[in-house]
């Protein structure tokens, strides 16, 4: 139907008036949440405190989506990178150091 | 053809190696965290090679005394009991108490002595010692069953590593899905393209400038992301810019994926066409599925503001049931409801074949955002092999283009919208007038309450000032006493 218009009618397009693209500019305010790092975050602190080789994990596995899911550099960058190193710490204090009291083996 | 939009990992390089303010502190966490993780490695490694020897020393009870020489042999003093040869030296040093008591618990006394190397013995002569020595051989025998399986190394006997292993096999499936799923989007977005936004194709008939670039050479699709795509083209009458943004399914990330298959979600396309300010008349109308009418009319703010649910009139052919129309009067949604439309799409034949991917369409010359004269509108995606399913709807984006630039509106209807816009630009108005008017007395309060503190404090001063004075003038009225070193 309109490849019909357009081919009877003049030719729709005016290179005139073409205009390039420009993004749009979000403030950092409005950006939407980053629910992923945010979890991670949450669960390396708690993997660090209690000693638990689960959240550290799962705090991994959080971030590892976070980074999956990055598209603004430079404001996630940030955080997923601090909720990888208490995850990390975590994982370490873990494995590598005294067991928690009360598991046993 | 798909580009994105910087280097990907150049910009995080570029930000992590020049800090600045913000990101300074971070940094300085990061190193906190580092040298805490330090101080504990180093920690946990000395308290596990202390804790190896530990049964050893509660074991050696029994055993002969040579084998303390070896234990000897390491710096720990907390923990590592003196050998034999030392402690009768000790015995000898320190008088008869300990020599009655000492020889034959030595080797069991072993944990006491280490308390009290750092202790002054001559002060404590006289002090049963067999006693603590006692108390803590009796608290060492219970502790050593307990000190051996106290490995600091990992594996006790018989554990499971089900934690590990589910949680490794999982980022495993989630690097390959990312993998095969960003492909997958990609092969979605760029079948999209092949069909509407290459040579010959509709987009191309329709507009002079295709892509975000400048250039003759340059990519159709931005993307924004592993499930986000945009095709931009300018270049016609009537509008100066068309936006497609595609959204995906989050196929890359297994998390979603899982969510999608208990929430389902579809791939969708929206069109943003930005109109020309002298090509668009009054036009409010959105159509869309029954239930998102209604909701579109509550929350919507040009719906809500200027527009209705118009009930079918019953002398023509209109939209399938599944439709409902919103319109700011029901003359313009006749008219921009055509029958050539009904008959492509939105009628009852039609609507079979073609229109099921259809989810809504708002023209609006009042749209709340930086761009008043848009049309919008949202089809669902088709996969990569049925994008041809997609055709009529996207040839209703230039039709509707020239229809609605062509457009006006009969003067009884331009009445009536035309108080309407009027209406809620004075209300607009008032509501400028009030936030400015608030504002301006919040500046004055401001100001006053920094006056009055200025005042205050330079009271204060002026009183500081005056004291200081007075200070000055007392020490100058008393007589000076001269004082004169002596000899």
């Amino acid at each position: 139907m309109s490849h019909n218009n357009s081919s009877s009618a003049s030719d729709p397009r005016q290179p005139s008036t073409a205009k390039p693209y420009v993004p749009s500019s979000v403030a950092p305010q409005d950006l939407p949440i980053n629910y992923p790092g945010f979890i991670a975050m949450i669960f390396g602190v708690a993997g660090v405190l209690f000693k638990y080789k689960l959240c550290s994990w799962l705090a991994i596995i959080f971030c590892a989506q976070s980074l999956a899911n990055m598209q603004n550099f430079e404001n996630d960058l940030k955080q997923v990178s601090m909720a990888m190193m208490f995850a990390i710490m975590g994982l370490v204090s873990n494995y590598f150091g005294p067991p928690r009291p009360g598991t046993k083996s | 053809m798909a580009k994105q939009t910087s280097p990907l990992w150049l910009r995080p390089i570029t930000t992590i190696l020049t800090p600045r303010g913000e990101s300074l502190w971070y940094f300085l966490a990061i190193l906190s965290i580092l040298s805490v993780l330090g101080q504990e490695i180093t920690r946990c490694s000395g308290l596990g090679a202390a804790a190896d020897f530990e049964g050893f020393g509660d074991e050696g009870e029994e055993e002969e005394p040579s084998d303390s020489p070896q234990i000897s042999d390491l710096s720990f003093r907390s923990l590592v009991p003196p050998p034999p040869v030392t402690q009768s030296d000790f015995e000898t040093h320190h008088g008869p108490p300990h020599t009655a008591k000492s020889p034959p618990s030595s080797p069991s006394s072993d944990p006491s002595p280490k308390a009290f190397d750092y202790w002054d013995e001559d002060e404590f002569e006289g002090l049963p010692i067999t006693e603590p020595s006692e108390t803590l051989q009796e608290t060492s025998t219970p502790s050593s069953p307990a000190d051996e399986p106290k490995p600091a190394t990992p594996p006790p006997k018989g554990s499971s590593y089900t934690i590990e292993i589910v949680c490794i096999s999982f980022l495993t499936c989630f690097g390959i899905n990312y993998f095969t799923g960003k492909r997958e989007n990609e092969n979605i977005a760029l079948a999209w393209a092949a069909k509407f936004a290459t040579k010959d194709s509709i987009f191309e008939k329709n507009f002079s400038l295709l892509g975000t670039g400048d250039g003759t050479d340059t990519p159709l699709l931005l993307k924004e992301g592993p499930n986000v795509f945009k095709f931009y083209a300018s270049g016609r009458r009537y509008c100066h810019g068309l936006l497609a943004t595609m959204e995906l399914q989050s196929r890359h990330d297994l998390i979603s994926r899982i969510y999608n298959l208990i929430v389902p979600c579809k791939d969708e396309i929206n069109f943003e066409v930005y109109m020309n300010d002298d090509a668009m008349d009054h036009v409010v109308l959105a159509l869309a599925k029954k239930k998102a009418a209604k909701m579109m009319q509550k929350e919507v703010r040009d719906l809500q503001r200027f527009a209705n649910l118009v009930s079918p009139p019953s002398n023509r052919k209109w939209v399938v049931e599944e439709f409902a129309v919103i319109s700011e009067s029901r003359e313009v949604a006749g008219d921009l409801i055509s029958e050539t439309i009904l008959d492509q799409v939105f009628g009852d034949k039609a609507f079979e074949k073609f229109g099921k991917g259809f989810n809504y369409m708002h023209f609006s010359d009042q749209h709340s955002g930086p761009y008043k004269k848009m049309l919008l509108f949202k089809f669902a995606l088709p996969d990569a092999k049925h994008m041809a399913d997609m055709t009529r709807l996207v040839a209703l984006v230039p039709y509707y283009i020239d229809l609605i630039g062509r457009y006006k509106v009969s003067s009884q209807v331009r009445s009536k919208t035309e108080a309407a816009r009027a209406k809620v630009a004075q209300e607009i108005y008032k509501e400028h007038l009030n936030a400015r008017q608030e504002a301006l007395q919040k500046r004055k309060a401001d100001k006053k309450k920094m006056e009055e503190a200025e005042a205050k404090l330079s009271a204060e001063a002026l009183r500081k000032k005056e004291a200081k004075e007075k200070a000055r003038q007392m020490k100058k009225a008393m007589p000076k006493v001269k004082m004169t070193r002596g000899h």
